[in-house]
């Protein structure tokens, strides 16, 4: 049997992995590359928290707004001085794919130059790597003790994907965000604003990671390297969920979170006693088993297809 | 002012070696081929592990050493000392086991191009490059955890096949070697990219439905070109890992291959000179910053500096100069008169000569 604190941290990583794969979701459905730079989008959350935690004592789940705001900014400004010039040059899909990891590198070394400014310019006790920041409240149901990153990381993703899904579905913004996603040629000859939905997904795409971000270093210790370390997750995720639903990208960080934390658990029990240390792994075999078998990802698999071709359909597909 | 010249001109040799061939391994690749190998280091770390954790092993109980006795992770360095000795008596073996090294080194890369890109290659080259660069990344993570491999976060030391020669000569006669290899490499590369096979690829990178069109098996050519530039970095792979004797899972970072990108790109896709301009920059300004980042008072390590300096660059040329500092030339064709002298030569009134007397006249 399976220990509950064990599922309980699955969902507190899955909701992290959840945040990120949405955002990376979001950006890859604009340009069709994908972005390398996302993970760092999340470290600089993480530091936008942790300097304000830190310098001004605020908790971490007050600076949430601040930490989307500041990764969301930073995905925007380099959608604008970086992605955007190079797509409208006619760069090629690989030129753009090493850009984002040109991006990616730089903002990891620039988290690592402020890490080392930082922790000289601050009291010794001070520590800008491997920090970790202490859980603020926690909530007893039965006899399970909740912790409060479980309730607020659930809290967010329940209610952000349900904003996203209103967003896209009933608004006209929205509704011109899903057209210029599909069709970005038609999209603009009936007037819609390509260039500003594009924006307006980075932007999200940006904030989700930051808030993801914000809230990491209560569950782990942090350092310059550690979204980047994610990015291969959120990778699993998002060709799990097909790279093109916010839908797919949240059912995939679920199986990919859950599959991790639980997996590795089960695989270091006694018959096996694998490392943790492996749990990259998961992941990357989750990545090249999709690929073999469904490329496009979970949600373009036709399903009654497959279950007809198991027979676990009587009569086949009517279609 | 430069500490030590003639130090400094080695190590510059040495690692402008293993960067060349890196560079132009994925000039052939990503410049002829189209192929984004966001994993170089991937077969780059094949080679060396390889390097790392055979040759001590293999030659241990020839020196008198039972590598069951001892723990080989914690007394590794102990047994690289004892075969370098063993080396130093045995020329030949010594030799022998640098030969076969080096050509296992080449096969596992090879091997590793093949497995790494079979679940992708067929697809979009957004999955080929998430695949190889997570691969890469996997890789370092099972060395770094699986001891038996590279003694985990310990590293392990390599022993000298040079030992047998004097301190200087076998340090000279090395980065020769390594210089010849690399040069060799370059010479392969680019005879490769001007035969009919360089066209075929160079066809699939731009446009991948007319080249299967014309009955070219794009699958194929793609995976033969990733296995061509694997085996190459395998062998950058292992001439650095016996260069620097020793190897750790930890110095095989993506941004390795990030910096084989920027060398590739911004000398010029496509263009060998491009790639070794490249690997001349970078390595050149590698050394510099190695040389002086002592006497910079700055709070934090330069090499970050660098990084982003190199990202800017790289940015800054796929904006304004996508094609690099030396753009790709148009395939080298026979010159005209060449082929109307071959054949004038012919002597017999063949159906050739006649048209030529033909095209003359008009």
């Amino acid at each position: 049997m399976i220990r509950i604190d064990i599922l309980l941290d699955a969902v507190v990583f899955s909701n992290l992995l959840v945040l990120m794969s949405i955002g990376l979701t979001l950006t890859y459905m604009t340009l069709k590359i994908p972005n390398f730079a996302h993970g760092d989008f999340v470290t600089f959350g993480i530091y936008t928290t942790y300097t304000m935690y830190r310098l001004m004592s605020i908790s971490p789940y007050m600076t949430l707004p601040a930490a989307f705001l500041a990764s969301g900014s930073l995905a925007l400004a380099l959608y604008l001085t970086v992605f955007r010039p190079l797509s409208k040059r006619g760069t090629s899909i690989v030129g753009l794919m090493i850009a984002s990891i040109a991006i990616e590198i730089m903002l990891r070394s620039c988290m690592h130059i402020y890490a080392d400014v930082m922790t000289r310019a601050t009291p010794p006790n001070v520590f800008f790597r491997g920090f970790i920041i202490r859980e603020t409240f926690w909530i007893s149901l039965a006899n399970v003790k909740l912790s409060g990153l479980l309730i607020a990381s659930t809290a967010l993703v329940i209610g952000l994907v349900l904003t996203l899904h209103l967003l896209l579905t009933r608004t006209k913004f929205g509704v011109a965000m899903r057209a210029a996603i599909e069709n970005p040629g038609l999209a603009s000859t009936l007037g819609i604003n390509v260039g500003l939905v594009y924006a307006v997904s980075w932007f999200l795409a940006g904030g989700l990671a930051g808030i993801a971000g914000a809230i990491l270093p209560i569950k782990l210790p942090c350092d310059p390297e550690t979204g980047w370390a994610f990015l291969l997750r959120v990778f699993a995720a998002t060709i799990l969920g097909g790279f093109s639903s916010i839908y797919g990208a949240v059912l995939g960080g679920y199986i990919v979170g859950f599959a991790e934390v639980v997996g590795i658990y089960l695989l270091s029990l006694p018959p096996i006693n694998l490392s943790t240390a492996y749990k990259p792994a998961i992941s990357f075999t989750i990545i090249v088993v999709t690929l073999l078998i469904a490329p496009r990802g979970l949600t373009a698999v036709n399903w009654r297809a497959v279950a007809a071709k198991l027979h676990l359909v009587k009569g086949g597909v009517s279609k | 002012m430069i500490a030590d010249p003639i130090r400094f001109l080695l190590d510059f040799t040495a690692l402008f070696a293993v960067y060349l061939m890196l560079s132009v391994s994925l000039n052939l690749e990503y410049g002829y081929t189209g192929l984004p190998n966001f994993g170089k280091v991937l077969f780059f770390a094949g080679g060396a592990f390889v390097a790392g954790s055979v040759t001590a092993r293999l030659v241990a109980p020839w020196a008198g050493i039972n590598l069951a006795e001892i723990n080989y992770s914690i007394e590794n360095v102990k047994v690289a000392i004892a075969v370098s000795k063993y080396f130093a008596q045995n020329p030949g073996v010594a030799i022998g086991v640098f030969v076969f090294i080096i050509l296992l080194s080449i096969v596992v890369g090879a091997l590793l191009g093949y497995v790494a890109s079979y679940p992708a290659i067929r697809l979009r080259e957004d999955y080929l490059g998430i695949t190889l660069l997570a691969a890469g990344e996997l890789l370092r993570i099972i060395a770094r955890n699986y001891e038996p491999l590279i003694c985990g976060t310990l590293g392990v030391t390599i022993p000298n096949p040079f030992a047998w020669m004097g301190i200087r000569a076998q340090e000279l006669a090395q980065i020769a070697l390594m210089l010849s290899a690399a040069i060799l490499v370059w010479v392969f590369v680019e005879k490769l990219a001007r035969s009919p096979f360089g066209r075929m690829i160079r066809a699939v990178r731009d446009s991948e439905i007319a080249a299967a069109a014309m009955g070219k098996d794009v699958v194929k050519a793609r995976m033969t070109s990733l296995v061509i530039g694997s085996a190459i970095a395998g062998l950058a792979g292992a001439l650095y890992a016996f260069y620097t004797g020793a190897v750790h899972a930890d110095d095989y970072v993506p941004i390795r291959t990030f910096l084989v990108w920027v060398m590739v790109i911004v000398g010029g896709a496509g263009n060998n000179a491009g790639a070794a301009l490249g690997a001349l920059a970078y390595v050149t300004m590698d050394r510099l910053i190695a040389q002086y980042k002592h006497y910079l008072a700055v709070p934090f390590d330069v090499n970050y500096l660098s990084y982003v300096f190199l990202g800017i660059l790289l940015i800054l040329i796929l904006m304004y100069r996508p094609e690099g500092i030396l753009p790709e030339k148009p395939s080298r064709t026979i010159d005209f008169e060449k082929v109307v002298k071959r054949i004038e030569g012919v002597k017999e009134e063949g159906m050739l000569s006649k048209l030529l007397k033909k095209f003359r006249r008009s």
